[in-house]
């Protein structure tokens, strides 16, 4: 599907491998035990427990097929689970607190400085009516309290940094005016501004064209090594899970069916979804087509 | 601009300030060139249209003047006077340029100067009207605005329910039931006249209060309603979430991102309603006993003094289409995406 298939995974490996996931030193940033989602409406589960725990500047991946409680689970790490939806189980904390313990206006200073997200759809996801550079400053003046000259330097530097061409001109448009994956790069410069710890990428990449998709992707990992940020990368494609995290959680159906190191889930996959998953990719990657000996192995 | 390598902080912020400059004037030139290809058209051809209503309607100052057993002599006696005998397009070039230069012509009625005549009645009615909209927008405003906040709440409801009764209410009706309770009942207001506001304002409010609030209703309600219908729908967009996820507190997230994105159909309606207000002055000025525009209007009208009715029509669809540039602007402003396409 994508040129950075499992095939590209291997040189990853060793990495993964020499940094094992197992205990860590450090507190999680993000510990996420047992959670399971209920629809108050419909009253009946819809996500059946998942648990993992994030460590700065690691990275966990969850995929699954469309409806498989992905986004749910997100969202309710991020307490902004759609109406009808609550968290019947569980617990989840973002740096050491219990967030059924947050009120609203603790809730809205965790937000963005602790724990920060970008989704799919970014132009959605920014207001049409601000120019994006604005928007990145908003966040600054109010997050970190810079001055408004600051905020505006600041915000120029961060589109620097998500590696957009000529950030002062991007900085006075609006989002109609940038393609898909400029705003994406917008995004992610919103969502990192006031310096959060955890990131939660729900299916960023998904409507990016593969080019696109393999920078974007790049660029997080990038912020996770120089940050410390610890990503959480959600998405239906194996393939950009698989090139950036240490951990690997696959859903299905609100259940998690299989959860490993990286490279253990892509290359000994062991329940059947996960298989039928890899399988897929190595019978409709691209990889098939340009070096058939290789994706066949 | 920035493609050299490393430039210097300053120059960097400088860049980012002249680029958004020239982008902020393009824009609002942009917004104004094509605002102005749209409306110079509409004005010349509205004005067009209003020129050729002598020679539809067939009214003619003689049968004024003369009364109807003129003879034929003399009413072409007259209306060579009037030159009206002239080919249709010159004297609409005459007529034209009269009205770009602020003149209207002479009423076939008295002779007097229908520039004067008009600006005399326009002070009373746009005073009202003026006013008819601070207070439409003000109560449309937090009437929506509090419906938006709370919805499907007893609140929310409420409001909807008094705006849907109040925008069934004719201005006629509103005014009446306002003379007899305010001015007559209770004598808090005057019932009839008008005081310019030179001679004092609290007369003047005091005056044009009463018709402005008949005329508001209308204004009241739509706003209100297209205000809480934006304020719901904006509310629910990703943004809102982005917002949220980013830690901005709901206060700046209503004001700032909500408001500003579900505002755009209150505005527009707010243009619609202009002419609303000025068509629905004929009738409020006659209840309130105001020598205003409306009432020109109707008497001259009912006179059959067409240079007076072309006159008001010119008046009001400047006064339209001003109030539609402005609101176009506004608009342009606040949701700079609603211009695409346009």
């Amino acid at each position: 599907m994508t040129p950075r298939s499992p095939s590209s995974a291997p040189e990853r490996t060793p990495a993964a491998a020499a940094a094992p996931t197992a205990p860590p030193k450090v507190p999680p940033v993000l510990s996420v035990r047992d959670v399971r989602i209920g629809d108050r409406a419909g009253h009946r589960e819809v996500v059946h427990g998942v648990s993992f725990g994030l460590t700065p500047g690691k990275a966990v991946g969850v995929v699954g097929e469309s409806g498989s409680g992905k986004t749910l689970t997100c969202r309710a790490v991020l307490g902004i689970l759609p109406r009808h939806f609550e968290i019947t189980g569980g617990s989840v904390e973002i740096a050491g607190t219990d967030i059924t313990t947050l009120t609203p206006s603790r809730w809205t200073e965790l937000r963005g400085a602790t724990i920060s997200a970008v989704f799919q759809d970014p132009a959605s996801y920014l207001n049409p009516s601000i120019r994006v550079g604005a928007q990145i400053a908003e966040v600054l003046r109010v997050k970190t309290g810079l001055k408004r000259r600051q905020a505006r330097h600041r915000a120029v530097e961060l589109l620097r940094a998500v590696r957009l061409r000529d950030p002062a001109l991007v900085y006075g448009q609006y989002p109609h005016e940038l393609s898909g994956g400029m705003l994406q790069r917008v995004l992610i410069a919103t969502a990192v501004a006031a310096g959060p710890r955890v990131l939660i990428a729900d299916e960023a990449t998904t409507a990016l064209d593969v080019t696109v998709q393999a920078e974007i992707l790049d660029l997080l990992d990038e912020l996770r090594e120089e940050s410390g940020l610890a990503l959480v990368v959600v998405s239906h494609d194996l393939a950009v899970v698989a090139q950036i995290c240490d951990e690997v959680l696959v859903m299905r159906q609100g259940e998690v069916v299989e959860q490993g190191p990286a490279h253990e889930v892509l290359h000994h996959p062991r329940h059947p979804y996960t298989r039928l998953l890899v399988a897929e990719h190595e019978q409709y990657g691209l990889d098939r087509f340009l070096d058939p000996t290789e994706a066949s192995s | 601009m920035t493609t050299t390598a490393l430039p210097t902080v300053p120059d960097e912020y400088r860049a980012a300030a002249a680029a958004r400059v020239r982008h902020t004037l393009g824009r609002v030139l942009g917004v104004l060139a094509r605002s102005v290809a749209i409306f110079v058209p509409v004005f010349l051809v509205a004005t067009f249209v209003t020129f050729a209503l002598r020679s539809l309607s067939g009214l003619s100052p003689a049968r004024i003047q003369l009364g109807e057993d003129a003879t034929p002599e003399a009413i072409q006696r007259i209306e060579a006077q009037w030159g009206l005998d002239r080919p249709f397009l010159a004297q609409y070039g005459d007529w034209i340029t009269g009205v770009l230069h602020g003149e209207l012509g002479t009423s076939w009625v008295n002779g007097a100067d229908i520039s004067t005549l008009i600006g005399l009645g326009l002070g009373v009615s746009l005073s009202i009207a003026t006013f008819a909209l601070l207070i439409g927008v003000v109560a449309g405003f937090a009437l929506g605005t509090l419906a938006a906040l709370r919805p499907t709440t007893p609140i929310d409801r409420a409001i909807t329910g008094v705006v849907t009764v109040i925008s069934v209410m004719p201005p006629f009706v509103v005014g009446i039931v306002l003379v007899a309770v305010l001015a007559v009942g209770l004598d808090l207001f005057p019932s009839a006249g008008y005081v310019p506001a030179e001679e004092g304002i609290g007369p003047w409010l005091a005056h044009i209060t009463l018709p402005a609030l008949a005329l508001s209703c209308d204004v009241v309600a739509d706003v209100a309603r297209q205000l809480r219908t934006g304020l719901v729908a904006a509310r629910d967009e990703n943004y809102v979430t982005g917002a949220v996820v980013r830690g901005l507190s709901p206060r700046r997230i209503f004001l700032g991102h909500v408001l500003r994105n579900g505002i755009g159909p209150a505005l527009a309606t707010l243009g619609l309603k202009f002419p609303a207000l000025v068509g629905a002055s004929v009738v409020t000025e006659w209840i309130f006993g105001l020598q205003g525009f409306g009432r020109f209007a109707n008497d001259s009208a009912q006179a059959g003094d067409v240079p007076a009715v072309q006159g008001v029509l010119v008046v009001s669809i400047a006064l339209v289409v001003s109030f539609n540039l402005i609101v176009n602007l506004v608009l342009a402003r606040v949701t700079p995406a609603s211009q695409r396409g346009m």
